[in-house]
């Protein structure tokens, strides 16, 4: 006996093994780094995704009607791990990417008071949030001047919302170790927060 | 020197111009394109076009429309934008002359 978990790929609806929705996960995720860099990116994911969804529905019948592992990792050999999807100007964005220490400024959502932008600069610079909402708070009080940065700040900062970008944020290069950390460490403080 | 990635890269280099080839006066479903490219062994795994497909949207070449199928979900169908055609003939025209010049090479 094995668990099946229900998902939804690009519209259809397939029940999966466990071990099989794993492997999937963690594909699309990679895909979904070695594009992080390219304009529209989110459109190229779909598009894969409903190419998954076509030739998954090809391999189910009447009497198979759930995917497993096997078909998981035919399907990827038909469509190409990242580093075998080869294109030209892509290569370049994804060294930049995983390129130890690549490093970005964002707002840290998970921290925030406000927008999170004095959160993600001090993680950013590695330094402790109350420093940078310290100065900030100074700079407001004389003059105003840190509420206007702050609203600059606000504006110009992206938020950091994908697992990758909250990793960029820190400057560690992204990997899948990393990712991995990085879930579990937020799976555990879900956990502390509700005392499980 | 490898072989197979000089033929690798002879592929990605017409690559483009295969897709506006078979785009070149009907629109078609992404599998449609992915086989034709797979009939003309121009591509190995199929994840190599969507990227593609996107660019050459993004730069005004292509477009795309939702068109309904009955076997399930909405299905986008591409197709080439004057700018398109116009960008395919003349790589039309640039193809010649390479196949020009390779064959005058070849003679000598």
């Amino acid at each position: 006996m094995k668990l099946t978990l229900s998902v939804n790929l690009g519209g259809y609806s397939f029940n999966i093994d466990d071990d099989a929705y794993e492997e999937l996960r963690r594909y699309l995720k990679n895909l979904e780094i070695h594009f992080a860099g390219e304009e529209n990116n989110s459109e190229i994911l779909s598009d894969i995704e409903t190419r998954m969804a076509e030739l998954f529905r090809g391999k189910l019948t009447a009497y198979k009607q759930v995917i497993t592992i096997s078909d998981v990792k035919e399907t990827i050999s038909v469509l190409g791990n990242p580093e075998d999807i080869d294109d030209s100007t892509s290569t370049s964005t994804k060294e930049k990417f995983t390129s130890p220490g690549y490093h970005r400024m964002y707002r840290d959502p998970d921290k925030r008071m406000l927008g999170g932008v004095c959160a993600g600069m001090a993680a950013y610079w590695n330094i402790d949030m109350w420093i940078m909402r310290g100065i900030f708070f100074v700079l407001a009080m004389a003059g105003g001047l840190g509420v206007l940065m702050y609203i600059i700040l606000w504006v110009v900062l992206p938020e950091a919302k994908t697992t990758a970008q909250k990793i960029e944020m820190k400057g560690e290069p992204v990997n899948i170790q990393n990712i991995k950390d990085s879930v579990k460490n937020e799976v555990e403080t879900v956990r502390k927060k509700m005392n499980l | 020197m490898d072989l197979e990635n000089t033929k690798a890269q002879m592929r990605k280099g017409i690559l483009e111009y295969c897709i506006l080839s078979i785009l070149s006066g009907n629109s078609c479903y992404a599998s449609d394109i992915i086989k034709g490219l797979k009939e003309g062994k121009v591509i190995v795994v199929e994840g190599t076009l969507y990227p593609l497909l996107t660019r050459l949207k993004n730069a005004g070449l292509l477009s795309y429309r939702w068109e309904e199928s009955l076997q399930g979900p909405p299905r986008k169908y591409y197709e080439l934008t004057a700018e398109g055609v116009k960008y395919l003939n003349e790589l039309d025209s640039s193809w010649k002359e390479l196949v020009e010049s390779v064959s005058l090479l070849r003679k000598k």
